[in-house]
């Protein structure tokens, strides 16, 4: 049942977060709570919500600053700096996958696309037979789909949601007849600036920032910003707390220490650190699952030449995709459209050293991009060695049968589109010139390290959800199976890499985890 | 071919390889405008421009990588006269670089400069154009992991030095930033669901 509305003075625009500059320098806060959650994202602002609205007293602690709208640059190269993990140069350990997440005020969902998909009944049958989820039944999950869906204004694209290069592709799909999926968005009344990944300056994209923390401060729950968890504190096997810094974002220095008592926690710090975390408490991890299984979806993006001018710069970041092959074992690929600024095409592309690198960068203003990004296996483990997290992960052999395939299908679908040569992201010059020449030049590549440049929007699984503690590290409802009240609603949870951008999946886990937890 | 004689700064420089996406690009603008007048002086000067961050040895590497990868007469790009690229890799790249994946980058920028010795008998600063290419190229689709790492990493450092500076979209016909300039209002928060 829920509980009466904690009036609490909601401004018009903007969140009431306590930020470092509002803590004293050296002070330590004792908080009390019902229930803390770590991380403003996808899975915490949905978890922090749904318990305040329960009538709990939600406190959320968020590493990352508070940047509200006005403060949107619409720079990538700006942005990245404030409002991703690592100025937004996470890597793998060889360096050759960037793994990009959010790290501000609502997560990943303030930078990310808005492209959402339901996760495919496929996964969750294969999840109860794998991994004993026979809970996560399609039906069951149907309503959480439908609510965050509502939410959030989930739809798809109006035939106004476009972009210059997504209708050259719409073009290569027809004739290759493939299908031309449309993009469904949490996006309303989209202005079609192109600049999902810098923020939604105009708060169109339907982000946790203008949705679901406002609703969670409006039910009374309180937000701290450069707030970064270092502790998950537990007695007798059961959760009591957080412990905290306050970091000063100028400096990158602790400010203040801060505590919050509560006899429900909820990690959703992504995940990369929620595993981190747990390491570092030394809990939950009989299993010794915690940080293992890692998946990130690894992608590349082609790029192709017109010999007209494109002008692709600005439009719906992403509206089409294309997904005949995505599920394993029909290739193991998806294709998408994406915009990119010139920042990033500066450094994704290798036509060759000096005049042909300038010559191409001339011609920016005539390329486009189409993404291929893989289901990959979860062969990969986050660790906190030395004071250092480490992302091990390299793309496995058999992934990459599933990259080439993608790629094949990429070059083909723009040299449909009339691209006149297309370019694969690797470190050495690798151009394709004719149709006819592609699936040679694709069936030669290898699976090397430092060879390709791939981007990952996705990283998963590091926490996976599970009846077998044995093999997992949170049951079925999103408990730790070591740690009572110790709950996870992120990415970590889930127990394979499901092939389609997976935000829709994390908001409707999050929400379903959340019943349980109101419940229990 | 280039023979991979194995040398500790190969391996010590792979996790600066790993960390240069890492870097801080908070204080890109203010980095850019601040070195506006540096870039001119520098420029002027016979010697590469001592950088802040690393030594007067590894900035003369990266001028020469940024003068081999980046020729940009005879196109309408903006000269590199008018724009601070090796200040703006210093100022907002390098600055934030932890000691310890600095010191990889320098040793791993040490690395490169002797790469040529074994074909060129000179270390990079010294080879011509014609060879510097030859040189960047054949690392960047080399047999060995360190030797495209650097490839990809040393010259993607120049790309984004130099074109996060704003000035030089406008030859590429980029127009940047415009919910703004379209003076577009913002939605504000969503309405608190009643379900
Ligand atoms: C650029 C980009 C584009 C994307 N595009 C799409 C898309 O179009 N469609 C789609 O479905 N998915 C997309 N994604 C992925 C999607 O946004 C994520 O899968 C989803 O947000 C993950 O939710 P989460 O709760 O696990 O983590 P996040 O949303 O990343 O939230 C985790 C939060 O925890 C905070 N945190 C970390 N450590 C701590 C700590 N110790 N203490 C306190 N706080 C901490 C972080 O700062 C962060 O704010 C994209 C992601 C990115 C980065």
């Amino acid at each position: 049942m829920s509980k009466k509305i904690i009036p609490v003075k909601q401004p018009k625009h903007g969140l009431q977060v306590t930020q470092a500059s509002d803590i004293q320098a050296g002070s330590t806060l004792k908080l009390q709570a019902d229930a803390v959650v770590v991380g403003s994202g996808a899975g915490g602002a949905i978890t922090a919500y749904e318990l305040a609205k329960s009538g709990k007293k939600v406190i959320v602690l968020e590493a990352g600053p508070y940047v509200p709208s006005e403060k949107f640059t619409e720079m990538l190269a700006i942005s990245m700096g404030t409002m991703y993990a690592d100025a937004g140069g996470q890597s793998n350990t060889t360096g050759d996958i960037s793994i990009l997440q959010g790290a501000c005020v609502g997560g990943s969902t303030v930078v990310n696309a808005a492209l959402c998909f339901r996760t495919p009944d496929y996964y969750l049958h294969r999840w109860g037979k794998e991994h004993g989820l026979t809970n996560l039944k399609p039906e069951t999950m149907r309503p959480y789909f439908e609510k965050v869906e509502q939410h959030l204004g989930i739809k798809a694209v109006g035939p106004n949601e476009t972009s210059a290069g997504a209708e050259l592709i719409g073009k290569g799909l027809k004739k290759m007849k493939l299908p031309l999926g449309r993009a469904r968005r949490n996006v309303k009344e989209c202005v079609q600036s192109g600049f999902c990944f810098a923020g939604c300056a105009s708060d169109r994209k339907q982000s946790m920032l203008v949705t679901y923390l406002p609703w969670a401060v409006a039910y009374g729950a309180t937000i701290y910003s450069d707030t970064r968890a270092v502790e998950v504190l537990a007695e007798s096997g059961r959760a009591t707390g957080i412990r905290a810094e306050v970091m000063d974002p100028a400096t990158g220095k602790v400010k203040a220490q801060l505590q919050v008592d509560a006899p429900i926690v909820v990690l959703a710090a992504g995940p990369v650190q929620t595993p981190i975390l747990l390491q570092r408490s030394g809990l939950a991890n009989s299993s010794g699952q915690v940080g293992k299984n890692f998946a990130c979806h690894p992608t590349l993006s082609v790029t192709a030449v017109f010999d007209k001018e494109v002008n692709d710069f600005h439009g719906a970041t992403h509206s089409l995709y294309m997904d005949r092959n995505t599920l394993p074992e029909e290739g193991g690929y998806l294709l998408l459209n994406a915009v990119q600024d010139p920042v990033e095409a500066s450094f994704q592309v290798e036509p060759g050293t000096g005049k042909p690198y300038v010559a191409y960068m001339s011609k920016y203003k005539n390329t486009i991009r189409l993404i291929s990004l893989i289901h990959d296996k979860n062969n990969g483990e986050v660790v906190w060695e030395n004071g250092v997290k480490k992302i091990n992960y390299d793309v496995d052999d058999e992934d990459f049968e599933s990259m080439k395939k993608g790629l094949a299908t990429t070059c083909k679908v723009l040299f449909a589109s009339g691209a006149n040569k297309v370019y694969i992201p690797s470190s050495q010059h690798l151009e394709i010139n004719r149709m006819e020449d592609v699936d040679a030049a694709v069936a030669s590549l290898k699976n090397e390290r430092a060879r390709y440049r791939y981007t990952s929007f996705h990283p998963q699984g590091t926490c996976r959800m599970g009846a077998d503690p044995k093999k997992s590290v949170v049951n079925p409802y999103g408990e730790t199976h070591d740690i009572k009240s110790l709950y996870i609603a992120d990415a970590s949870l889930l127990p394979t890499s499901i092939g389609y951008n997976p935000s829709e999946t994390v908001y409707a886990l999050a929400h379903y985890i959340s019943d349980h937890i109101v419940k229990a | 071919m280039y023979m991979f004689t194995k040398d500790p700064r190969a391996e010590a420089a792979m996790p600066a390889m790993a960390a240069i996406g890492r870097l801080s690009r908070r204080s890109f603008l203010q980095a850019a405008a601040a070195a506006g007048a540096l870039t001119v002086m520098g420029r002027a000067a016979a010697a590469p421009p001592a950088m802040k961050f690393v030594g007067a040895s590894e900035a003369a590497v990266l001028q020469r990588l940024m003068e081999v990868t980046l020729p940009l007469s005879g196109s309408d790009l903006l000269p590199l006269s008018q724009v601070a690229v090796l200040p703006t890799l210093d100022g907002a790249l390098l600055a934030t670089m932890p000691p310890h994946i600095l010191a990889g980058l320098k040793g791993g920028i040490g690395y490169w400069n002797d790469g040529p010795r074994a074909q060129f008998n000179r270390p990079f600063v010294d080879l011509n154009d014609e060879e510097a290419v030859r040189f960047c190229d054949a690392w960047a689709n080399g047999s060995e992991v360190p030797q495209r790492a650097l490839s990809v990493g040393l010259k993607k450092l120049i790309a984004l030095a130099y074109f996060a500076n704003p000035p030089t979209w406008a030859p590429l016909g980029y127009d940047g930033p415009n919910t703004r300039k379209r003076n577009i209002p913002s939605l504000g928060n969503a309405a608190l669901p009643r379900s």
